[in-house]
This record gives structure tokens, C-alpha cells and sequence, in this order.
């Protein structure tokens, strides 16, 4: 059956049709470098207070995360060209603005983008429909501008939405939303008007939920590579996604960087896996899976 | 103010600049590592001010209510105890300290401030005490007093007036920086957001500690083990030391006494430091030293 919010229809993972990659890998890898930027005086407008530390600015926040662009971005930058790793990347539009040299880097190594909203301090979740509306157009037209490319997907900014979110981006023309945390494959966002589905991002393989707490790089690695044994194992049957969500100003850390390097020469290692990015893994699925997922799960219908 | 939406940071501070685009920055010898040790000595007050600021970092018990014996008393080891041990080891080390030093540990410990500056320690200045952060709730009276007053308080203690600042708790409104310039300090440590110094306004540079290397964010906000803390403290210098080689880095480290000066702890501490200082090219200065060289040697 289907529970609220009615989003996505049940559909257990052992009776779905097989899915095959492009080239019959098993795992489809992309790897998302969450490039933000926290306003240094922000306004709180909802429920979420971006700096609740202390009254605005927290300098100490505020410039942990600037050091992600100013720094910590060009180490992650080396490990990843070193790998030839071509990122999908959760951005905050307002980055392609305030700062050139880290736009102009991502453009000349031809990255995909999804939308992480404008900035990483201003939420989704008290927008009227209109505001939010107009939000898809800014970010559809920022990234445009300053990139030359089509937005197709979000990660809410901050992970944030509305109720209404897949409904509007769906309207906007976007494909996919990376804010659903339920499955190792895509699947289908049941919207009012066009095609939406969910791609697989990871709020377990993610610098930022573990750094905050008392896990440090080397547990990161250790997850990771059994994250990827796992789902290589069963992507022969039926292929499976895996994300590597990062920070600048977690990753990029000097004491941290050895290990993304780690991380990537293990994966690096195995054939069979499909280097891509959620732009692509979204474009294949809704060609060639989507119509069939929506029908079979029909049958789990309560 | 919301950020604007235009090229550059989103205040006025300082300058935008990616390290990548930087001209490169020499150390005194060519070192590739410019290493500063800050010592933090801040007094946790018996009874905190209602208003105060409730530190997380708290120790491994949490916050109490009061009299909250464990957690003063817990913070007074540093005074007591740790701050010796640590001084010992970066004297072995030939590392001269950078000792912050808020009012209550001034006037309530004269011991220690003659005993760092016996030991040729740089002291700085930090605040009022470790429950009393710098907040933009503060008016700019107010915070003008509250920073003007510890200066005077350690520059009458010490006969001379602090150069460097470092904050409670890293605590800053939007008004600190032009404050701290106006009252005559060279140098602010609250930014983290670089591996080498910069230029802020009107004769103040940031020196930028490197937060996730702070024991007490590390150990007592994260809860990191001392075993990894070490780990990171090693692993951090190693990939600035060969990034150094190009373009030199600043490697500022915050300790704090009742953390690391703890017998189970320091043994780690000197494990890390010491393979800092096995190799060439360092240069293990004070924060002063560090402002003063970057000014003059600043790169185009």
C-alpha cells in the first residue's frame, strides 16, 4: 500500500523487474560535492534558525564553511581530477555569483549540476506556492546564465522543501529530487503534471552527518567500501545506485583528504561500475524504466 | 543584511581569494610550515552570569545545575595542572606559545601571568571570562568596554598591550573586526577559513586557526578520542607540509590546558607535535611573529 504523503507507491525491491545500466554495469556511482555558501548575516524566515549558536553573524560557522571555498575546495578539486571523476554537483545557485574562479572550475571540467537552492541559509519550508514557483525559474535561469546547462534535479537547500516541492518541480521541468532517502534505485514521485523521480543521494555517505559527530575519516572509507561491496553484489542481479555526498569544508580538510583518495582508488579498482552523475542516471531511468515502474508497482496497491 | 547576490564574500571584512589564485608565500628559511601553538587560559566562572554563554563544550559530563562543581572545577585543572605539562612540552619542543588569556584569568591568577611571560610566552587577548561571548546582541557600547577592558586588564598585567585577539568561544558580531582595529590589535584568530594569514581593514590581519584541529571543538564538542585527534593533528601537517612546498601554509592549533594537559591525554599531544617539529622546514613561531613577517612579506 501506499501511506502518506502518497508520493511514492510501495514497491518492494525483490519483486521489481530488473534494472540494467546502460553498459550492464552493476552500480551506477556518482559522486555530489555539496558547493555551498552560508550567508554571513542571514534572515531567518521559517522554522529553521541557520546560525543558532549565538545572534548573527557566528564567524565561527560562518568561516569553517568559507573555508570550503576558499581552500578546501582546490585539495578536493586535485583528488577528484586525479581520479577523473566528473561530479554531479548539489549547488547553491548564489556560488555561480559571488565567486568566479570556482565556477569557471566547474564549467571547464563539463560537471552536472542539481540545484541546492540559492543559499545554503535560506530554507524552503514556509514558501507560499508563487514564491516557490519563481524559485525554480531562478535557479533554472542562474545556472543557465553562468553554466550554459539545463537544471534537471534538486536537493532541497539545506534539504528542505514544501509539501507541494515535487508538484512545482515537476511543473519547472525538472526530473528529480535527491531529498528521498528510501532506496538503493530510482523510483517514481507521483506529481500532478509530468515525470519525477527520485535518485538515490545519501544522507549515511556524507562528510557532513559524519563529521559532526565523533566519526572521523577512516570510519568514512570503511563505509564506503562496504557500501559499494554490498550493492556490487546485488547490482548483478539488478542495478543499484551509490552516492558519496561530500563538503568542501569537511573533505578538503588537510587531515581528510587522503581518505576521499582512498575511498575512490578502491572503487576505481572494480570493472563494471558506470562513473556517472544524477543527471544521467535520471535521463536513462525515465527512457527506459519509468513507464514499467509505475505500472508494476500497481499490484502493491492496498 | 541578506547577502547580495554579486561577485566577492558576502561582507566587508575582508576580500574574496580562492588559495588557488594566490601569488606564493614565503616563510622565513623557506619554510613550508608556519606553526603556532595557542594556548587557551580561560576562567569558567563559579556562578556564570545569567546572560552568559553556555558553552557546549562542557567536559564529559554536561551542563549541571548550580553550583556545578564538576564542570568549574573540571576547567580549573588547566590552571591548576595542565597548563604546566603543556608548557613543558612546547618548551622541549622549541615551540614559543601563544598564550589567550581572558580578565578572570589575569587577575585571578597573577601567578600564571608572570610565570608565561617568564617562560617568553606572546600573551593575547580573549575576553572576560570562558561563560562571556562577544554576540551581536551586544550594543557597540557595550562591546567597545568588553574588548578595551581586557586589553587594559592584560596590558597592565603584563606591561605591554596584547597584539593578538582571540575570542571567547570565537564569538564576533558584525562590528568586532573594526573594534578590535580601532583599539590598536594587529591580529584577530577568530576566522577559520584559511590555511594562511590575510589582510582584513585599517592594520588587522586574521590569523586563521584551523577549528577541526581545536581540541576542545574536537574532543569535547565531537568527542573524538585523543588516539584520532592525534591521528588528525599528524595527517593535517603532513598533507600541509606538501602543499607548503608551493606556497606556504599556517598551521595554527587552539589547545586548551584542562583538555590536553590531562596525564592519559599529553602523551598524545607530544607524539603529534614532535613529528611536526622532526622535520625541516618549520617555522614554529608566535602569532605575532607570524603577522609581523606576513606584513612584511606579504605576496602580490
Amino acid at each position: 500500500m501506499s501511506l502518506p504523503p502518497l508520493r511514492v507507491d510501495y514497491s518492494p525491491i525483490i519483486e521489481r523487474p530488473p534494472i540494467k545500466w546502460p553498459n550492464g554495469e552493476r552500480v551506477a556511482l556518482w559522486i555530489s560535492p555539496n558547493v555551498e555558501h552560508y550567508e554571513y548575516m542571514p534572515i531567518q524566515d521559517g522554522p529553521r534558525n541557520p546560525w543558532p549558536r549565538t545572534a548573527y553573524p557566528d564567524v565561527q560557522q560562518y568561516s569553517y564553511r568559507d573555508y570550503g571555498n576558499r581552500v578546501g575546495f582546490w585539495r578536493m578539486l586535485e583528488v577528484l581530477d586525479q581520479h577523473k571523476v566528473r561530479c554531479c554537483v548539489s549547488l547553491n545557485m548564489a556560488v555561480l555569483e559571488h565567486f568566479p574562479e570556482i565556477c569557471k572550475a566547474m564549467v571547464d571540467r563539463d560537471w552536472d549540476y542539481m540545484s541546492h537552492g540559492i543559499y545554503n541559509t535560506r530554507y524552503l519550508y514556509d514558501y507560499p506556492e508563487e514564491r516557490e514557483r519563481e524559485f525554480y525559474q531562478d535557479n533554472i535561469n542562474t545556472l543557465k546564465r553562468h553554466t550554459g546547462k539545463q537544471l534537471k534535479g534538486m536537493l532541497g537547500p539545506a534539504i528542505s522543501g514544501t509539501d507541494r516541492t515535487p508538484d512545482l518541480m515537476a511543473e519547472a521541468g525538472l526530473i528529480y529530487h535527491t531529498d528521498w532517502m528510501h532506496d538503493d534505485q530510482p523510483v517514481p514521485i507521483n506529481v500532478k503534471s509530468g515525470k519525477l523521480i527520485s535518485v538515490p543521494y545519501s544522507i549515511e555517505l556524507n562528510d557532513s552527518a559524519l563529521f559532526r559527530l565523533n566519526y572521523e575519516a577512516d570510519y568514512f572509507v570503511d563505509m564506503c567500501k562496504r557500501q559499494f561491496d554490498q550493492l556490487y553484489k546485488e547490482g548483478a542481479e539488478s542495478g543499484r545506485v551509490m552516492c558519496i555526498a561530500l563538503h568542501p569544508f569537511l573533505i578538503g580538510q588537510p587531515h581528510r583528504i587522503k581518505f576521499l583518495d582512498e575511498i575512490l582508488s578502491y572503487i576505481k579498482s572494480f570493472d563494471n561500475v558506470w562513473h556517472t552523475t544524477a543527471d544521467e542516471i535520471a535521463e536513462y531511468y525515465i527512457e527506459n524504466y519509468y513507464d514499467q515502474a509505475v505500472s508494476h508497482a500497481q499490484q502493491f496497491k492496498a | 543584511m541578506p547577502a547580495e547576490r554579486r561577485p566577492g564574500t558576502d561582507h566587508e571584512h575582508h576580500e574574496w581569494s580562492p588559495i588557488s589564485t594566490r601569488g606564493k608565500l614565503s616563510w622565513p628559511n623557506n619554510a613550508r610550515v608556519a606553526l603556532c601553538v595557542i594556548v587557551t587560559l580561560e576562567h569558567t566562572e563559579w556562578q556564570p552570569p545569567n546572560d552568559g554563554f553556555n558553552s557546549a563544550a562542557s567536559g564529559g559530563v554536561g551542563v549541571r545545575p548550580f553550583p556545578d562543581y564538576p564542570r568549574y572545577s573540571h576547567r580549573d585543572y588547566g590552571h591548576r595542572v595542565g597548563i604546566f605539562r603543556v608548557l613543558d612540552l612546547l618548551e622541549r619542543l622549541g615551540i614559543k606559545p601563544t598564550v589567550v588569556m581572558d580578565t578572570q584569568t589575569v587577575q585571578g591568577y597573577p601567578y600564571l601571568v608572570q610565570h608565561c611571560l617568564g617562560r617568553g610566552c606572546e600573551i593575547i587577548g580573549h575576553g572576560e571570562s570562558a561563560s562571556q561571548m562577544i554576540s551581536g546582541d551586544m550594543s557597540l557600547e557595550q562591546e567597545t568596554e568588553f574588548i578595551r577592558s581586557a586589553i587594559d586588564v592584560l596590558k597592565k598585567a603584563t606591561g605591554s598591550a596584547p597584539k593578538g585577539w582571540f575570542g571567547t568561544d570565537y564569538g564576533e558580531s558584525e562590528r568586532t573586526p573594526d573594534i578590535l582595529a580601532q583599539l590598536g590589535i594587529s591580529y584577530v584568530c577568530d576566522w577559520v577559513n584559511d590555511e594562511q594569514p590575510y589582510e582584513m581593514k585599517d592594520g588587522l590581519f586574521a590569523l586563521p586557526t584551523m577549528l577541526e584541529l581545536d581540541d576542545q571543538f574536537t574532543m569535547s564538542n565531537r568527542r573524538v578520542t585523543i588516539d584520532r585527534y592525534a591521528q588528525m593533528l599528524k595527517d593535517g601537517f603532513d598533507v600541509m607540509y606538501r602543499d607548503g612546498a608551493e606556497n606556504g601554509r599556517l598551521l595554527a592549533i587552539n589547545i586548551h590546558p584542562w583538555l590536553s594537559g590531562q596525564p592519559f591525554r599529553i602523551g598524545y599531544l607530544e607524539e603529534a607535535l614532535g613529528h611536526m617539529m622532526g622535520h625541516d622546514g618549520v617555522w614554529a613561531a608566535s602569532g605575532s611573529e607570524i603577522i609581523d613577517w606576513y606584513r612584511s612579506n606579504m605576496p602580490v
